[in-house]
């Protein structure tokens, strides 16, 4: 009991990383979103409807997920990615509520085996079964889940000492001072919301196939929010940050029982108080820098 | 008038102070220059208490007013102008003034709306635009409002920071014959400036500041004007890269962190 | 044409709840520059303050409205120190995040003060509809018009004729000149906050008590109607506040009728939408949008 409860909790922070790493992908260009919520939500309900209603096999359908919430980013942003601050951030807003406002409305019912599967508006999209379909054990799924975090972490990591990370970092330090380099701002605007859309698109079709169920209400503001706070919280300067985000929030809080009630009036504080004193998070540029030095010392010391 | 010493200060990473004297005579047109990032800026707001220093004393007629509180430092009767000049963009040029008087608001009305006239007169560009909102003067017209808003304070010492800056040379000669004639009826003047050869044309006592110290004090002529020129605009070591120095965060910038 | 213009009219009585929404967020983004997402949050614990003296005290509307904009105030101020005057200048992000959080907290202290899902919250007025020619009127939607154009009123005379408003408004201009005419900026900041904070608190007592009940999630609610109605009308503007107020209750009322309830919102983010793409400034900051576009053209 305790066991599957362990492997759902792992699990869910494994997903909720993707978005968190969705909404970090843009602060390090600059931009605040409130809407990643509307990619995982597109993929969840675009992979559902692949697997339960069409047969996909399940990573077609995650890959088809992934690439339809690429798509909707790219429609959110040509005409959004010009806008900056808060402009942007509130265009995002009204994007991801709209897409779950258009959930609530949306139905496309097919008849299988005798019952009706598909999404029905605010009713919600049952029976995603395909991984229990397919003999796909929770445990064995939170290591798939964890196969591709650890993917798309390894291409974060590889994008920050790139070039292309390079520039995305610029763009967020000083867009004209990027402009002025005769680099592109708003093409290489484009291809941050793209591919954040692919990493929260990911996490989407992996929550909708471990559920088995999602509903509109689930890709609330809230859940945006949420994920922008972790990448704050955890700090600006790695791709670990936000990681480290949703593990404080979820892990170790849910891991705290004594204190379930009251989870956010404690942890609403601490975060408050942790941003007085470290306003780009636990670990920011700063901070990273400083390990990356340490880390160098000590491989030479070895070696 | 105005003593500094052994002010050590920072802002930002870049302009540092480090054990800054001078002294500001009663009644005189005293320049500071230097090149940029030199820390000109940061003295500046030093003196006009944004910024509180780590070491030194700032004392103004006879009394410390080191780490006074901004509204302290203009009550005493030092008035700013900023560089970037920093008028209020969606305010009129009425309005402007006002809000230069705004210590005295609260006592007398009548006294402000006679300073109102007085600087009227003194700048009848900005009397023909009382209810122009201040972002759609130009630069020169600007510059001559933040000189009036900074002049409704009746300072007894003005200082002004790089008041030549981003303005076309006729605007600059303009701006000058302000300076000279505020001097002429009376007004103590802190100027703050790159443009050396207008600056020295008018500097009773001149200092030079380089990377957070005063290199020279003197009067005009004590050194030649090109060796002035050479360290204001470049400092000690040439061509050294300063682009990214001195520059401005605009207040207006929304929702970035940095 | 009647169904029309009777929506239209229930549509400028809703708007004018969010305009008084809209105008606390506007308020406090001008001076700022920064979201404060907990301001619903705080004027909805004000609300359950409110609740709280009608419950233990049985106390009059007065009392309870009294009650309501103090508690708002209050919470108010809590928010301005942790996730604005303590974050250093130039962190606005870590601003509003703070103010995330802080909301997450205020929801769950009330909900844990109480656990019912709703409560009471008794009406300002109970009478029968006013009929003008065709049209009908609730008299509680009259009260909040006429409650939201005294407000108004007021905060126009105190920006543009007294010394606090001139103080004010070169604040929320350029803060840094501000300093320099010496004006005490944490200070102007402050109250800022506060007067906010009591619209809010006047506004959630108006909108609580028509409704007739409250809910936590009262909090969310108001943050996203004074938003959106702040984006509308442009942000920072007073006037822009209320008209993008207006509007959005008119195209809420309009959708709700010829669409149906369920397109309400969805409408509302659309126009919200439409406008931050082809209008970013609003409908009365256009100005100072097309400046800082042309800024950038030009490097």
């Amino acid at each position: 009991m305790d066991d599957i409860y362990l492997v759902t909790v792992v699990s869910n922070i494994g997903m909720i990383s993707f978005i968190a790493l969705s909404a970090y992908l843009l602060l390090v260009v600059g931009e605040i979103s409130f809407g990643q919520q509307a990619f995982f939500a597109v993929s969840a309900y675009g992979s559902g409807i692949a697997t339960a209603m069409w047969g996909w096999p399940i990573w077609l359908g995650l890959l088809w997920g992934a690439l339809l919430a690429g798509a909707a980013a790219l429609v959110v942003a040509i005409p959004t990615v010009r806008l900056r601050g808060l402009y942007f951030s509130v265009a995002t807003l009204a994007f991801a509520e709209m897409v779950r406002l258009i959930f609530e409305i949306f139905t496309y019912q097919v008849e299988i085996d005798g019952e009706l599967v598909g999404p029905d508006g605010s009713d919600g999209f049952r029976d995603i079964r395909a991984i229990y379909d397919s003999n796909v054990s929770a445990f064995e799924y939170m290591l798939i889940i964890y196969g591709l975090l650890a993917v798309v972490l390894i291409g974060f990591l590889i994008l920050e000492r790139s070039r292309l990370g390079a520039i995305f970092r610029m763009i967020g330090e000083d867009p004209m001072l990027t402009e002025m380099q005769g680099l592109n701002v708003t093409v290489y605007k484009i291809l941050a919301v793209v591919m954040a859309g692919v990493v929260a698109g990911i996490g989407g079709a992996l929550y909708a196939h471990l559920a088995t169920y999602v509903e509109p209400k689930i890709f609330n503001v809230m859940l945006g929010v949420h994920a922008l706070a972790y990448g704050l919280i955890g700090g600006l300067g790695t791709a670990f940050g936000p990681l480290i985000g949703v593990a404080i929030d979820i892990g170790l809080l849910e891991s705290i029982r004594a204190i379930s009630g009251y989870r956010m009036i404690v942890f609403g504080g601490l975060v408050a108080l942790l941003l007085i004193v470290r306003p780009r998070g636990l670990l920011d540029e700063a901070a990273v820098h400083w390990l990356r030095g340490r880390w160098r010392e000590l491989r030479r010391a070895t070696h | 008038m105005l003593e500094i010493d052994g002010i050590a200060a920072s802002y930002g990473n870049i302009q540092a102070l480090r054990g800054v004297t001078l002294s500001v005579e009663e009644g005189g047109i005293t320049c500071l220059l230097g090149p940029n990032g030199a820390g000109k800026t940061t003295l500046m707001m030093t003196i006009a208490g944004i910024l509180k220093p780590r070491r030194g004393t700032i004392s103004f007629l006879d009394r410390n007013i080191t780490g006074m509180r901004p509204s302290g430092v203009v009550r005493r009767g030092i008035a700013l102008v900023p560089e970037n000049r920093l008028v209020f963009p969606h305010m009129n040029v009425h309005e402007n003034l006002i809000a230069g008087a705004y210590l005295r608001l609260g006592k007398s009305k009548a006294q402000v709306r006679q300073d109102v006239d007085h600087v009227f007169a003194r700048f009848p560009r900005l009397q023909e635009r009382t209810k122009q909102l201040a972002g759609t003067l130009s630069g020169g017209e600007q510059q001559m409002l933040a000189v009036a808003r900074a002049l409704m304070a009746r300072p007894r010492l003005l200082m002004m920071d790089e008041p030549s800056l981003g303005l076309a040379p006729l605007v600059v000669e303009e701006i000058f014959r302000i300076i000279r004639d505020l001097h002429a009826d009376g007004t103590t003047i802190f100027l703050v400036e790159q443009n050396a050869h207008m600056a020295l044309q008018v500097a009773h006592h001149f200092y030079l500041l380089e990377q957070g110290q005063v290199s020279f004090s003197g009067k005009p002529g004590q050194l030649s004007e090109h060796e002035v020129i050479q360290r204001a605009y470049l400092g000690k070591q040439q061509g050294r890269d300063q682009s990214a120095t001195d520059r401005d965060q605009p207040d207006g910038t929304m929702l970035r962190s940095g | 044409m009647v169904d029309f213009v009777q929506n239209c009219l229930d549509g400028i009585m809703l708007g004018s709840s969010y305009a008084l929404l809209a105008i606390g967020f506007t308020l406090i983004f001008g001076v700022m520059r920064r979201l404060n997402l907990s301001y619903g949050p705080s004027i909805m614990v004000g609300a359950f303050v409110g609740t709280l003296v009608y419950l233990e005290f049985k106390a009059n509307a007065l009392a309870i409205a009294a009650a309501t904009v103090v508690g708002a105030v209050i919470v108010g101020i809590y928010v301005e120190r942790l996730c604005f005057r303590a974050i250093r200048r130039g962190a606005a992000v870590a601003s509003m995040v703070s103010s995330f959080v802080i909301w997450m907290q205020l929801e769950e202290i009330v909900t844990v003060v109480f656990p019912d899902r709703t409560y009471p919250f008794p009406p300002l007025v109970s009478a029968a509809p006013v009929e003008l020619g065709p049209f009908f009127f609730k008299v509680e939607n009259l009260v909040m018009f006429a409650c939201a154009a005294a407000m108004t009123v007021w905060l126009h005379w105190l920006l543009q004729y007294t010394r606090f408003g001139l103080a004010l408004r070169a604040v929320s201009e350029n803060p840094r000149a501000a300093l320099f005419m010496g004006i005490n900026v944490g200070a102007v900041m402050f109250l800022a906050f506060v007067i906010a904070s009591a619209f809010g608190g006047v506004a959630a007592y108006l909108i609580v008590s028509a409704d007739g009940q409250i809910t936590p999630l009262f909090g969310l609610w108001a943050t996203f109607k004074g938003l959106i109605a702040m984006m509308l009308g442009g942000m920072g503007s007073i006037p822009g506040a209320i008209l993008g107020g207006l509007l959005l209750g008119v195209v809420e009322a309009q959708s709700i009728w010829y669409l149906g309830t369920e397109y309400r919102d969805l409408s509302a983010y659309f126009l919200l939408f439409l406008f931050l793409v082809f209008r970013p400034g609003g409908l009365m900051g256009q100005l100072a949008v097309e400046r800082e576009q042309a800024a950038m053209r030009r490097v």
